[in-house]
């Protein structure tokens, strides 16, 4: 009897004294809410934590002092809370702050239109670039303040292009059919495959279908666009020639990707620019890499060599402390170019504010990249990025067409396959 | 023959159990090596386990983390033991028309998915916030409340009451205990082995829970291990030799409550199962 006894108040005891505990700092957080404390959720600490710590550093400069709480998940599990507490109803626990993924943001925005705070006169928006607009806004309103591009870059090993006799003037503005014949090549003449794919992954027919100004959904974002986009049709057959041509290396994970160019077993990653620190990683390769503007599709004439793939956006939620949250991103990503110069330098970010292509700091040649300024190319491109809208289901649509893709590789028929997955497309989205 | 067989055997046994300890070996030894080393599969132990774990304590609070894991897996455990064991007990022995009805009940409880309970269970502890802050969300007895009377438990505590004798129930009565002191002076001792068994399941659980923890606790100071490896993978450059770090950690204490568990565990599992 008094052994149970004390095991229940033991027990109750502790369950008391880790909530005695939080019950303190809810209550400092409460308090400190109404004054100057905001909460922001996002990912990847030496990215996005420390670009809003930077941004709060820079405010605090010159404004009243703001403490930022910043709340550290991995993307995936930022969507999964988001989605649980807004659809919960309940705004307790929710932050001031949070970053979403462009090919998200439009889900959530059409789904809790009242959750977001209205950003449209807090920045200019014609100051960014115009493919981060459709994202972030809805109606006509803008709901987040756009900041890192996910502009494309071709990277490419330069030791291995001189070996099959290239250079990197000969990859300036090329189209698919010559990435797969200098591929073939490479292959040639050192062995290594060109590229490397993972076949859940289709990362590239997106970045493929963007050079053209198309995407998987049609201009207003709803309706599926697979069964007749001849832009992804290309993209799909450009993807097949690549695997028949024998230029790639299968990989199964993100771990693996990362590994198959930093043991310099490709030749060449074709991703968005916040690859550059992966790449750099592996040290010993320094001088041999160089950037070059993304493939253009050939079946296209209005195709371009800019795209893009990944990028996100800052966004305020409809709860007390938005003015100053939102008054934050205003001064910081929607407005200062100094700012964006420092998180360049600092982290390596590219953002998508105009103005801030003319900075130093974006002028700055790479001594990896043998002395070339990246970051300026890279701005450079963000500019010709077309603009689609990529309406609220990019991974439901990827989902169907990953599938389609190893039906259409194993010797499917490619119409059919397309309007099978449009079929599919149509009835999931509704 | 039988030496021909044995041989079969072993070689068989042998190549299983590489098979299967090999997953965990490449992570003890890729905590030893560089990110870069570990994403090209390198299997030969390295020389960065110092500065992995250097650089994982300068990431992220470990030990705040480590501690709250620790709280909520400890506490659950025992609050799970202590009603799902009184639970069964009481399935078992007492006599009532209605138990079986009201057990199945509790079974059907075991088929709905979590994902399917998780927005009315945060709407819940939403609405319990703002009557009694300490034990709404982000607080570790959000995290524990939920999971510390589950039916798969007081199932397993019945079926392994199954087999205690009733003889020495009717016994203790006689000599004067009461129906607390049986349980406890009777019942408890007798029933080691599925304490332990009970443990063991209910402790791995707790430890390695992710979507409830991650949806619940908001602040970074209340999240437990499995939030902050999966926090650890989350940037566009993971290092991969620091994740492996942490997950050794992570994984230790489950190993070493195992290890001292072991042979009850193995009896415990036997005796619900007969």
């Amino acid at each position: 009897m008094k052994k149970i006894f004390a095991l229940l108040l033991a027990s109750l005891l502790l369950l008391s004294a880790c909530s005695s505990e939080s019950k303190t700092t809810e209550e400092a957080s409460d308090t400190e809410k109404e004054t100057n404390e905001l909460t922001v959720w996002t990912w990847d600490p030496n990215f996005n934590v420390k670009a809003i710590n930077m941004a709060m550093d820079t405010y605090n400069k010159e404004n009243s002092k703001l403490k930022l709480k910043v709340i550290e998940n991995a993307q995936a599990d930022i969507v999964q809370k988001l989605n649980t507490s807004l659809s919960s109803g309940t705004s307790k626990g929710m932050p001031n702050i949070v970053l979403i993924e462009d090919y998200r943001a439009q889900s959530f925005l059409k789904a809790y239109p009242d959750a977001f705070f209205e950003l449209s006169s807090y920045f200019k928006a014609e100051d960014f670039a115009e493919y981060k607009l459709a994202p972030t806004s809805l109606e006509d309103k803008h709901y987040g303040i756009p900041f890192d591009t996910g502009v494309s870059g071709f990277y490419v090993r330069t030791d291995y292009l001189e070996k099959a006799g290239y250079t990197v003037e000969d990859l300036q503005g090329i189209d698919w059919n010559k990435y797969i014949e200098i591929g073939k090549k490479v292959k040639q003449a050192t062995g290594k495959s060109m590229i490397s794919m993972d076949p859940k992954d289709l990362g590239l027919i997106r970045q493929m279908i963007q050079t053209s100004g198309s995407w998987y959904l049609k201009e207003d974002g709803v309706t599926p666009d697979l069964g007749d986009n001849e832009f992804l049709k290309e993209a799909f057959t450009t993807y097949k020639e690549i695997i028949d041509a024998d230029i790639s290396k299968p990989v199964s994970d993100w771990g693996q990707y990362l590994a198959s160019f930093n043991s310099g077993e490709t030749a060449s990653v074709l991703t968005g620019n916040w690859m550059t620190a992966s790449v750099k990683q592996e040290a010993s390769q320094k001088d041999k890499w160089a950037v070059v503007p993304f493939p253009k599709q050939s079946g296209n004439a209005n195709s371009v060599n800019a795209t893009n793939l990944g990028g996100s956006s800052w966004y305020v939620l409809n709860i007390s402390g938005k003015e100053k949250a939102a008054d934050l991103l205003a001064k910081t990503f929607g407005s200062n170019v100094d700012f964006y110069q420092d998180i360049n330098k600092e982290i390596g970010a590219i953002g998508t504010y105009k103005p801030a292509a003319e900075g130093e700091a974006y002028k700055a040649a790479d001594e990896f990249f043998g002395g070339q300024p990246i970051t300026q190319d890279f701005s450079k491109w963000v500019a010709d990025i077309p603009q689609v809208n990529y309406g609220a289901h990019t991974y439901v649509i990827e989902d169907i067409l990953a599938v389609g893709m190893q039906d259409y590789l194993k010797g499917k028929d490619l119409d059919t396959v397309l309007k099978d997955a449009q079929k599919q497309a149509e009835q999931q989205i509704k | 023959m039988s030496k021909l067989s044995s041989i079969f055997t072993y070689t068989f046994l042998s190549l299983a159990s590489i098979v299967s300890i090999f997953p965990f070996l490449w992570m003890v030894v890729s905590s030893t090596n560089k990110s870069v080393d570990v994403t090209k599969g390198r299997l030969l132990p390295g020389s960065h386990l110092l500065e992995n774990f250097r650089s994982l304590l300068d990431t992220v609070d470990l030990i705040p983390v480590l501690i709250n894991s620790i709280k909520i897996a400890v506490i659950t455990t025992l609050l799970a033991l202590l009603i799902a064991s009184l639970a069964g007990y009481g399935f078992e022995i007492f006599k009532s028309k209605m138990k079986d009805y009201v057990f199945s009940f509790l079974l059907l409880s075991m088929m709905i998915p979590f994902a399917a309970l998780m927005v009315p269970l945060f709407r819940m502890f939403g609405t319990i916030s703002e009557a009694a802050p300490m034990i709404g969300i982000d607080t570790l007895a959000a995290v524990i409340l939920p999971t510390s009377a589950t039916a798969f438990l007081i199932f397993f505590f019945r079926q392994s009451t199954k087999m205690f004798p009733r003889e020495i129930i009717e016994a203790g009565r006689i000599d004067g205990l009461s129906e607390l002191g049986v349980f406890i002076r009777i019942y408890i001792p007798t029933m080691k082995t599925t304490y332990a068994a009970a443990a063991i399941i209910t402790f791995m659980a707790s430890w390695n829970s992710y979507l409830w923890p991650l949806v619940v606790l908001q602040s970074s100071e209340k999240h437990t291990l499995p939030l902050l490896i999966s926090n650890l993978g989350s940037g566009y450059s993971p290092d991969f030799g620091v994740i492996m770090t942490a997950i050794v950690i992570a994984t230790l204490p489950t190993a070493l409550i195992f290890f001292i568990l072991q042979k009850h565990f193995v009896a415990g599992m036997m005796g619900s199962v007969k």
